[in-house]
């Protein structure tokens, strides 16, 4: 009811403003102005301008992030509001820091992206009550906010059934699977986890044998993989957490000459240098692709909704789940991965 | 100065006193600017101990000034309660790290007993639900287990700190990882409602953040803890020299694991309070803490390797770190500027310490002396026979008492039974028992230079001691302080309430002592200094023994040196030694508090002042002026420039090497002057006391003590019985 | 205690952790299915190889009684600045000579900053590998992970390829370590290196250019830290300058005590640091081998470190009266 009202206010303001003007105009104009004015694309504009929007993603430095934020910068120049980036840059401490001073400065909204469920939670709470309304971006908040990105769990599942279907019963294969985890405590890696053996669960002719954290480091991944690789000779499938650390992984099994007989599946956001160019070399065999293009078109309808709508702290909290797409050699066309040239 | 005219009338010159008429150019300007200008007072905040403190202070100022620059909106309300929150958890890490730092060793844990501190506060709150008071005190405790675990390895096995803390990184971290693995969905999930831990956290005391107030009272403690008790001081010792304190008897290891004990409880105290604040069961927090600790204690000039730092400094230290890591934040720059600018702050802060702080004695050395103008008329020429102090060798056949067994008696004093006393530079008291005085024995043990002495009327022996004040021995050789303190000047920079050199005194009749501090500025080793100078940074003091007050009554001398109270108990002769003249002070009866000129111009540096049979008085002139640094005293810029320049070595001393005695009338005239001219038996004289009928001369420099007889003089007179009356 | 002296003794760190290496080899080698194949062994090297590079450096700086703290963040930077070069277009020798040119500056900066400036080596350098890893990533890449170019020619063959079955890396490991090992035995400049760690200020009095051998010390550290880069980056097919975040520093220091260097300065050989590495590389491939997670590694990782430098103090007791200000 309040947001109706206000909506009607602001709705009979911006038309006497613009009949203000056009009762000014028409003296200078020529022609007649006709047809029906749209009563709700002055308000709409109105809603997005001046307004601001702080974005905060884990780190500034790597593909995700870029591409978000080349996405969100386009429509924010279209409706001139102003977004302002600040950098932690991979240190949740700095990431406190940052979120904190951003609170204290009142945006209208913050875009950000938690190093795990819980680094944040408080400063949402107290964001939120300050009538401040948070996006997260692939990784939740233990404090709910508005929820953009990927599922996780249906990461891991999605690749542990590409494994199945190319390791499993009929393929005549040995089913042996490695998994290369990321830091065993992020979010992203406890939720892929648990899509994986959920799936293998169901797959009993599925053999993992190794399950490791790689710290999402490329060099781990490497090393844990050759090892892998040399134990187990007739190794099927490589399961890998994340693009930046696969890469190891793939590395190990190219260096191997075996890029034929074991598949490295990786996931990621999409990027052509870390996607498609990888699964046109043969690094990997299969990429699960969150594309950020779309997370970057979800970002900023969100955003756009927010704004005109412009609800209150305990109003609901919807989850816009990213569609994933599976990416093989033989699937990929040039519009598949993103570069940076895609937001121009 | 008051009564010069008077003093124009009573003195009468023992010579005709020319001004020097040759001036160089603007000598005229450089006397102005030297009477304008302070120039002593730069070098005096450079020996300040709180100079250290100034950089930090400094660069802190120019930190927050930049930000209000660069960053409008960083100084608002709620930033700033957010920084004191993160102040008052990053300080208290701070502290911790700066304590070991100073005790000799690193803690480069810090960060990850802070992560666990902050897992144990999160797990016994949000999963076991215990009550604050008793969650505070285990995280403590469960870190200040981790640092003991440090403490034992680094302080009893004396492991390397720096590889031992690095290990407790690398392995307490994989511990909270693990136990993050296993706890941190259910940490998560819990919910801790309490008033205490939300105060904790979020809470103000008088409008300040929760933890901005814990970091003071923390501050505090650990301050007193390191200046007030003994085990701060050994903290210190350790870190200063561990070998030394070893040998002195402190227990190094114990001392150095309770460092790493303290550091372990304060990121227990801190990460209690970050966990309040934010409850942030993640992974991360304390990650790369260590780095930004040891950049606070640096760059707040602390010195590695230990036994230098203070509280104050880790704090500017922490402000600095804190306001750079926000500010870059807030500014909104690329990651890695934040880094780049700790790094290139780290190095600064290091390379000054390394430079500044290592050399800063030697900096100090050179920029204390501060030359000033200084005018002294023509002197005397002894070569003259018709000259009171004409040249002759009436101590050439003096005797000697104690050669080779004295060093350094610079006055000599004999009781009511005819013993001789003096002083050496071992700081005895040494005794001669009359009437042969062949064998000398040690009366009594003070320490420090003893200089002047004297007797008062109960027989008690008041000593002038260098480098520790005023002195009593009584008769049965028991020593005791009577006084090392004064007044401290109003606007004195340096701290001139402490004596460092207490030169000569006597007694007046109502007991109260004078004395003479020969300078405020230098000590007993560098006095020499002052007389390059020449600047008026000496004072007369009195001490009361029936108050037990110490006030300082006359300052600006330029080294005052002998005393001696006149027989009419009203006034004391002080012969001020660079300004080669004796005054005459009242402090009783109708001119008491004005001081006459006696004699000006002498042709020597005067030095004790004693009476005299025939109710005149001997004076001793421990060395000669000579022309070139009478000119060189006229030009201050010179002077400055040999001190900067040239070893001090080789610097133009005034000559301490040859004097002779003067005997002078009340009103100033020079009766006769005692030579030793061929310079072998006792050349170089600071004082001279006259005994029945002979004179026993003490010289700072000599190995001896000198006795010369007197063809005219009472036989019968003592010093003790024209004071104090025949007993 | 002189090296004379320390050579007498008959138990050594570096016999010590050789006989845990032979050891650790032996009973992996019953217990461990799959542990000792020719190609497993070639394998353990090849993990261990670019940590042992970074070593055989580290172990020469520490003899000469300093130390580089820098290197790992100068390895991620340089070589990720040299590919990104090339991805943009920039001739593979041109972009490889800056990369090279910037880590040999930096080298000279930390040499100066140590020799001239007289900041305590642990400290410059520390403050070095902040001032290397903000510079870069504020001013000169932008990205993580920088990917390797397609047309790196021979270069790429540093990390991929095998000579006589061994991989590349090990070659390149083995050929530094020789090198290096040559120099600080058999040159003016590795003598001098190992006096000044002994003494500095006995090797000053003596007339040893003291300020030039730290200078030329850092810049071949630095060299060597380009290369490790090179065989890092092309063995992953990616440079991530995350690395710098990793504790990986830490385990090249590691590496060097645990063969019996001494962090003062002055004692062991680039042998020691060959069976540090060897040690290292064992356990750590016996741990994948056996599936043990990382974390758990990294425990057991300090409690070898822990144990290594519990051992040297035993064998180089310190107490309160041979200790040294800011020896730490």
């Amino acid at each position: 009811m309040k947001n109706m009202k206000k909506w009607a206010a602001i709705g009979l303001l911006s038309m006497a403003a613009i009949l203000s003007l056009t009762s000014v105009k028409p003296v200078a104009a020529e022609t007649e102005v006709e047809g029906i004015n749209d009563p709700t694309i002055a308000p709409y504009f109105e809603s997005m301008k001046g307004k601001k929007i702080g974005y905060v993603p884990f780190s500034m430095s790597y593909d995700l992030s870029k591409g978000w934020l080349a996405g969100m910068e386009i429509q924010a120049k279209e409706l001139g509001y102003e977004i302002i980036t600040r950098d932690p840059n991979w240190n949740t401490d700095v990431g406190v820091q940052a979120m904190d001073q951003l609170i204290n400065s009142k945006p209208d909204i913050i875009v950000l992206q938690n190093p795990d469920l819980q680094s944040y939670a408080k400063l949402l709470k107290r964001g939120t009550e300050a009538g401040i309304k948070f996006i997260s971006v692939n990784i939740k908040s233990a404090y709910p906010s508005y929820y953009i990105g990927e599922e996780w769990q249906l990461n891991g599942m999605a690749e542990a059934q590409y494994i199945v279907d190319k390791c499993g019963k009929d393929t005549g294969r040995s089913g042996k699977v490695a998994i290369v985890q990321g830091i065993l405590t992020s979010a992203a890696s406890a939720y892929q986890i648990r899509g994986v053996t959920e799936v293998f669960s169901k797959h009993p002719e599925i053999q993992v044998v190794s399950n490791q954290s790689a710290n999402w480091d490329a060099g781990k991944a490497q090393e844990i993989t050759r090892t892998v690789l040399q134990q187990h000779p007739d190794l099927c499938g490589v399961i890998g957490f994340w693009d930046g650390m696969d890469i190891g992984a793939g590395s190990a099994v190219k260096e191997a000459n075996m890029q034929d007989k074991v598949f490295v599946v990786s996931s990621g956001g999409g990027y052509k240098e870390a996607a498609c160019d990888r699964l046109e070399d043969g690094t990997y065999s299969a990429y699960f692709s969150y594309d950020v293009r779309g997370q970057a078109q979800d970002i900023n309808t969100v955003i756009r909704i927010l704004l005109q709508t412009n609800p209150a702290p305990d109003a609901f909290k919807f989850t816009l789940p990213t569609r994933g797409v599976m990416l093989t050699k033989d699937n990929i066309k040039p519009g598949s991965c993103w570069t940076m040239d895609s937001f121009k | 100065m008051t009564s010069m005219d008077q003093a124009e009338t009573l003195a009468t010159r023992p010579a005709a006193a020319k001004r020097p008429t040759a001036r160089y150019p603007f000598e005229g300007l450089v006397k102005l600017r030297a009477r304008l200008v302070p120039s002593h007072i730069l070098g005096e905040i450079m020996s300040k101990q709180w100079i250290d403190s100034a950089v930090p202070a400094t660069f802190m100022v120019l930190v927050i000034g930049l930000f209000l620059i660069v960053a409008p909106g960083f100084f608002t309300g709620a930033n700033i309660s957010d920084g004191g929150r993160q102040l008052g958890e990053f300080g208290l890490v701070a502290l911790g790290m700066m304590v070991v730092i100073m005790g000799g060793g690193i803690d480069l844990s810090v960060g990850s007993i802070f992560a666990l501190g902050n897992f144990t506060a999160l797990a016994l709150t949000n999963l076991f639900d215990w009550p604050v008071a008793a969650v505070l005190p285990c995280v403590v405790l469960i870190c200040a287990f981790a640092g003991l675990i440090n403490g034992v390895l680094i302080g009893y096995f004396r492991l390397r700190a720096f590889l031992t803390t690095l290990v407790s990184l690398i392995t307490i971290r994989a511990l909270v990882d693990v136990l993050l693995l296993e706890f941190a969905v259910d940490i998560s999930a819990g919910f801790y409602d309490s008033a205490i831990w939300d105060f904790a956290g979020a809470g103000d005391v008088l409008g300040l953040p929760t933890s901005f107030v814990v970091l003071v009272v923390v501050a505090i403690a650990i301050h007193l803890f390191l200046s007030r008790t003994r085990l701060g001081w050994h903290v210190m010792a350790v870190g200063g020299s561990r070998r030394s304190a070893h040998n002195v008897g402190i227990s190094v290891r114990r001392t150095v694991c309770g460092t790493y004990v303290l550091s372990g409880a304060l990121a227990g105290l801190a990460a209690f309070l970050y966990a309040a604040r934010l409850g942030n069961g993640g992974s991360y927090p304390g990650a790369g803490m260590e780095i930004f600790a040891l950049t606070a204690v640096i760059v707040g000039g602390t010195s590695l390797g230990g036994g230098r730092g203070s509280v104050a400094k880790a704090l500017m230290g922490s402000i600095i770190v804190l306001m750079i890591n926000l500010g870059v934040v807030q500014m909104g720059l690329q990651s890695g500027a934040g880094q780049l600018v700790l790094g290139l702050i780290l190095l600064l802060a290091i390379a000054i310490d390394v430079r500044f702080i290592r050399n800063r004695e030697k900096i100090l050395s050179r920029l204390y002396m501060s030359p000033t103008y200084f005018s002294l008329p023509e002197a005397p020429d002894a070569e003259q026979p018709a000259s009171s102090y004409a040249l002759n060798d009436q101590l050439g056949d003096v005797s000697l008492i104690g050669l080779g067994k004295l060093d350094g008696a610079e006055d000599v004093i004999f009781d009511a039974q005819d013993n001789l006393y003096c002083g050496d530079r071992l700081g005895n008291i040494v005794r001669f028992d009359g009437p042969d005085y062949q064998e000398g024995k040690v009366f009594a043990h003070i320490g420090g230079h003893p200089l002047g002495l004297a007797f008062d009327r109960a027989g008690v022996l008041y000593v002038c001691v260098g480098g520790m004040g005023l002195y009593r021995v009584h008769p049965d050789g028991r020593a005791e302080k009577a006084t090392d303190q004064t007044n401290r000047s109003a606007f004195s920079i340096i701290d001139d309430s402490r004596m460092r050199l207490a030169d000569d005194l006597d007694i007046a009749p109502d007991g109260r002592v004078f004395f003479s501090e020969a300078t405020t500025r230098y000590d007993m080793e560098t006095w020499p200094a002052d007389a390059l100078e020449s600047r008026g940074s000496g004072r007369i003091v009195c001490y009361d023994p029936a108050k037990n007050t110490t006030r300082t009554i006359l300052r600006k001398l330029v080294f005052p040196n002998g005393v001696c109270v006149e027989p009419g108990g009203q006034s004391l002769l002080f012969a001020e030694s660079w300004a080669c003249r004796v005054s005459r002070y009242w402090f009783a009866g109708p001119k008491e508090g004005q001081v006459e000129r006696v004699i000006e111009n002498l042709p020597g540096y005067p030095d004790n002042v004693n009476r005299a049979s025939d109710g005149n008085y001997w004076m001793a002139l421990m060395g000669m002026r000579s022309p070139a640094l009478d000119l060189a005293l006229r030009m201050p810029d010179f002077r400055r420039r040999m001190a900067l320049e040239v070893a001090p070595d080789e610097w133009l001393y005034p000559n301490i090497n040859a004097g002779c005695i003067v005997k002078f009338t009340a009103d100033g005239k020079v009766l006769e002057t005692l030579w030793d001219r061929h310079a072998e038996n006792h050349p170089m004289i600071t004082s001279m006391r006259e005994h029945k009928g002979a004179l026993y001369l003490g010289g700072i420099l000599n190995n001896r003590i000198g006795k010369h007889v007197l063809k005219d003089a009472d036989p019968n007179w003592t010093a003790g019985a024209s004071y104090w009356g025949q007993r | 205690m002189t090296r004379a002296v320390s050579r007498k003794r008959l138990i050594t760190q570096e016999k010590i952790v050789f006989a845990i290496f032979v050891l650790l080899f032996l009973g992996f080698s019953l217990f461990l299915p799959g542990f000792l194949t020719a190609n497993n062994v070639a394998l353990l090297l090849q993990s261990v190889s670019v940590l042992g590079i970074l070593s055989v450096a580290m172990g020469a700086t520490i003899i000469a009684g300093a130390i580089d703290l820098s290197m790992v963040a100068l390895m991620a930077m340089s070589v990720a600045w040299a590919l990104q070069l090339v991805n943009n277009g920039m001739p593979v020798p041109l972009a490889m000579l800056i990369g090279g040119g910037s880590a040999i500056l930096v080298g000279i900066i930390n040499g100066v900053l140590v020799a001239y400036v007289e900041i305590p080596p642990l400290f410059a350098t520390l403050a070095t590998a902040a001032c290397i890893y903000g510079f870069g990533r504020f001013g000169l890449i932008s990205q993580d992970t920088v990917y390797l170019p397609k047309n790196l020619g021979w270069i790429a063959e540093l990390g991929h390829g095998r000579v006589y079955g061994l991989p590349m890396p090990v070659i390149v490991f083995a050929v530094l370590a020789a090198a290096i090992a040559l120099v600080m035995n058999y040159t003016k400049f590795g003598r001098f290196a190992y006096a000044i760690g002994d003494n500095r200020a006995t090797a000053r009095i003596t007339g040893v250019p003291v300020r030039p051998v730290l200078v030329l010390q850092y810049t071949v550290s630095a060299i060597v830290a380009f290369i490790a880069g090179l065989v890092q980056a092309t063995a992953i097919n990616s440079m991530n300058t995350r690395i710098t975040d990793t504790l990986l520093i830490y385990e090249v220091i590691l590496v060097v005590v645990l063969g019996g260097i001494g962090l003062s300065g002055g004692k062991g050989g680039i042998r020691n640091v060959v069976v540090g590495t060897l040690l290292i590389g064992t356990f750590l491939n016996g741990m994948t081998i056996m599936n043990i997670q990382f974390t758990a590694q990294n425990a057991i990782k300090g409690l070898i470190l822990l144990t290594a430098i519990a051992i040297d103090q035993v064998i180089n007791p310190r107490d309160e009266q041979t200790s040294q200000q800011g020896d730490i």
